[in-house]
């Protein structure tokens, strides 16, 4: 694909911009497809580790969907091999983990106790391949891409902060035995996601 | 130690290479029906958005797709619909980010450039049971006969309460599909009656 | 580094707890991602019956291999096949059922990294024949395709008045369709109240 299909570099960067804040607000990751709830709500339950884990998402989020543009559109398609970009995906998301913790182990041990724990929790996190995923699928271009995988990781972390934020607070009320657990969370999660439904109307 | 590497490195070698080429087999095996697939659903909108055609089979619309369209340089991108040789109308196809996904379909226009002869959408992905409704004979039925307005909106799409018999009335609850919609379906128009005019004027 | 293996410790003990020794949570994760397509029960039908088949052979598969892999890229070989399996319904779908593919969109793809394939593959296929692996693997799926089905039918019946497309008695005609459960945010609340009927139910046993 050529780098700017739309003509120029600044329509494509408003272009991203405009994708960007979609990922974000209108059509979030995780609240309206439901992308990387394993973690979501294994870890939401202080705000604290919800920030740690939101920054690392969006950090490798917006690398591997960069890189992961660069494998489908100047490998895979080339070679006409797209039926592997499964595979190509999930290889190149793994290993760029791997050498995330490598380069925060060596060069600053303090992010790696910080940030470090949560990256094997990364690879197995549905949303980046999914945000990878829909790339695909929509054909962005790459400075779009960039807008985009860099939206898709802020607006999941917001939601898994805000969940965070609320559950601290949840654990002062009384909640029905069944409820306990995921449930509630589900239930958290379902009214954020209509709290985001009323974003809709903000792009046109 | 130096032996179990070695191993593990050939055995992740030789089951990936005896994965890839079944799946590389697959892959060839179906692209031929996948192609097949998207020509019969780009044919069949072609041929379904203007109304006089009467076919069913995908071997009909097939066999009047070839007969009776052709893509002259001067359609500026359209389809010419030409049964028996003379030119009745246009088949222009448009595209563009609905609400989830992209939505395709190709719009009937007159021979005058000004009347709809209709709509069809080969590809969508919207809300079931809302945004996806654009595929349903309620709303697409509405595109027949309509005249397309000079300037930047030729076809307006209205919500109901507001909607006159010159516009297309939205299906309630998908707003956010029916907006993309217009947006991409007269931008199309427009970009397409430009250069066709630009075109006539070039003769 | 001391202090470097101490945390390294306690990082694996978070990670056991949260993650890797919690099987009954990841059950429930692993139904989240498919949520988005159960607002029409014949998506969730595709969905499932392609999850539970890609689950089956791919435990088979893993158990077919379990004495030759190397410990060391277990986790490795079980991606790979798992994917393997999971290109071959997409190319199966996008060339024989194209419509249905594009509905799902990436949802089919995600099912390589859906916890319950995994955990399957993990847990007992790792150590056990590949029959009863493949067993498994398929009841495995199909618990989950009985949680996903019952979670579309509700949505898809009070959403859009059908189910599998068929108009239903009462709700297509009388009924005022809630479109909120065809949107994201129902998929939410149905899975909450079908957790809380289950969990309540056990409550109650456990009190007798």
């Amino acid at each position: 694909m050529i780098l700017f299909p739309s003509g120029s570099i600044s329509s494509e960067v408003w272009l991203a911009v405009v994708t960007c804040f979609a990922a974000v607000f209108t059509q979030n990751i995780l609240l309206s497809y439901f992308l990387g709830m394993c973690s979501f709500v294994a870890v939401s339950k202080e705000i604290k580790t919800a920030v740690g884990l939101g920054a690392a998402v969006v950090l490798v989020m917006t690398c591997t969907t960069v890189l992961n543009w660069m494998a489908y559109w100047w490998v895979l398609v080339p070679l006409k091999l797209e039926f592997y970009q499964f595979i190509l995906f999930i290889i190149i998301i793994a290993a760029f983990v791997q050498f995330l913790e490598m380069v925060l182990d060596r060069y600053s041990p303090s992010l790696y106790l910080a940030l470090g724990i949560f990256l094997p929790l990364i690879t197995v996190n549905c949303a980046i391949l999914g945000a990878v995923l829909w790339m695909v699928i929509r054909g962005y271009s790459l400075i779009v891409s960039t807008g985009f995988g860099f939206g898709c990781g802020v607006g999941w972390m917001m939601a898994i902060v805000a969940m965070a934020g609320i559950r601290q607070r949840l654990d002062e009320s009384k909640i029905p035995a069944g409820l306990r657990g995921p449930a509630i969370t589900l239930i958290i999660a379902g009214i954020m996601a209509l709290a985001f439904v009323g974003f809709t109307g903000v792009l046109q | 130690m130096k032996e179990n590497r070695y191993w593990a490195v050939v055995f992740m070698f030789v089951l990936t290479a005896i994965l890839s080429t079944i799946l590389i087999g697959l892959a060839r095996f179906t692209e031929p029906q996948v192609r097949l697939n998207q020509q019969i659903a780009f044919e069949t909108a072609a041929v379904r958005c203007i109304p006089s055609t009467e076919a069913k089979t995908p071997a009909e619309i097939h066999a009047i797709f070839e007969r009776d369209f052709v893509k002259p340089e001067s359609a500026a991108g359209a389809f010419v619909y030409q049964p028996s040789g003379k030119a009745a109308g246009y088949a222009l196809p448009f595209s563009g980010q609905g609400f989830w996904s992209t939505i395709r379909g190709v719009i009937g226009i007159g021979i005058d450039r000004k009347t709809v002869l209709g709509i069809w959408f080969y590809e969508q992905a919207e809300t079931p049971g809302l945004g996806a409704r654009i595929v349903e004979p309620f709303f697409y039925g509405q595109f027949a006969g309509k005249t397309l307005s000079p300037g930047a909106r030729p076809i307006p799409i209205r919500p109901v309460a507001d909607a006159t018999d010159k516009d297309i009335a939205a299906i309630s609850g998908a707003t956010q599909t029916c907006v993309r919609l217009e947006k991409l379906l007269n931008t199309a128009i427009e970009e397409w009656r430009n250069k066709m005019t630009q075109g006539g004027q070039g003769q | 580094m001391s202090n470097g293996t101490a945390v390294k410790s306690s990082k694996q003990i978070i990670l056991d707890g949260l993650w890797f020794e919690n099987p009954i949570f990841r059950q429930i994760l692993g139904i989240c991602s498919t949520l988005a397509v159960t607002n029409v029960v014949v998506n969730t039908l595709v969905m499932c019956v392609s999850l539970s088949l890609v689950t089956a052979l791919s435990c088979a598969t893993v158990s077919a291999l379990r004495n030759q892999t190397p410990r060391s890229i277990r986790m490795m070989v079980q991606v790979l096949i798992i994917a393997f399996y999971v290109i071959i319904v997409d190319l199966l779908l996008k060339a024989y059922w194209p419509e249905m593919s594009r509905q799902l969109g990436p949802y089919v793809g995600l099912i390589i990294t859906n916890c319950i394939v995994m955990g399957r593959c993990e847990a007992f296929a790792g150590s056990n024949k590949p029959w009863p692996s493949f067993i498994d693997g398929l009841f495995s799926g199909i618990g989950y395709s009985v949680v996903l089905l019952a979670i579309a039918a509700f949505r898809e019946l009070l959403g859009m008045g059908t189910i599998l497309g068929f108009a239903m008695p009462y709700f297509s005609t009388q009924w005022d369709k809630w479109i909120i459960m065809v949107m994201p945010p129902a998929g939410f609340f149905v899975l909450a109240m079908v957790l809380w009927i289950c969990r309540s139910i056990d409550v109650k046993g456990q009190k007798k």
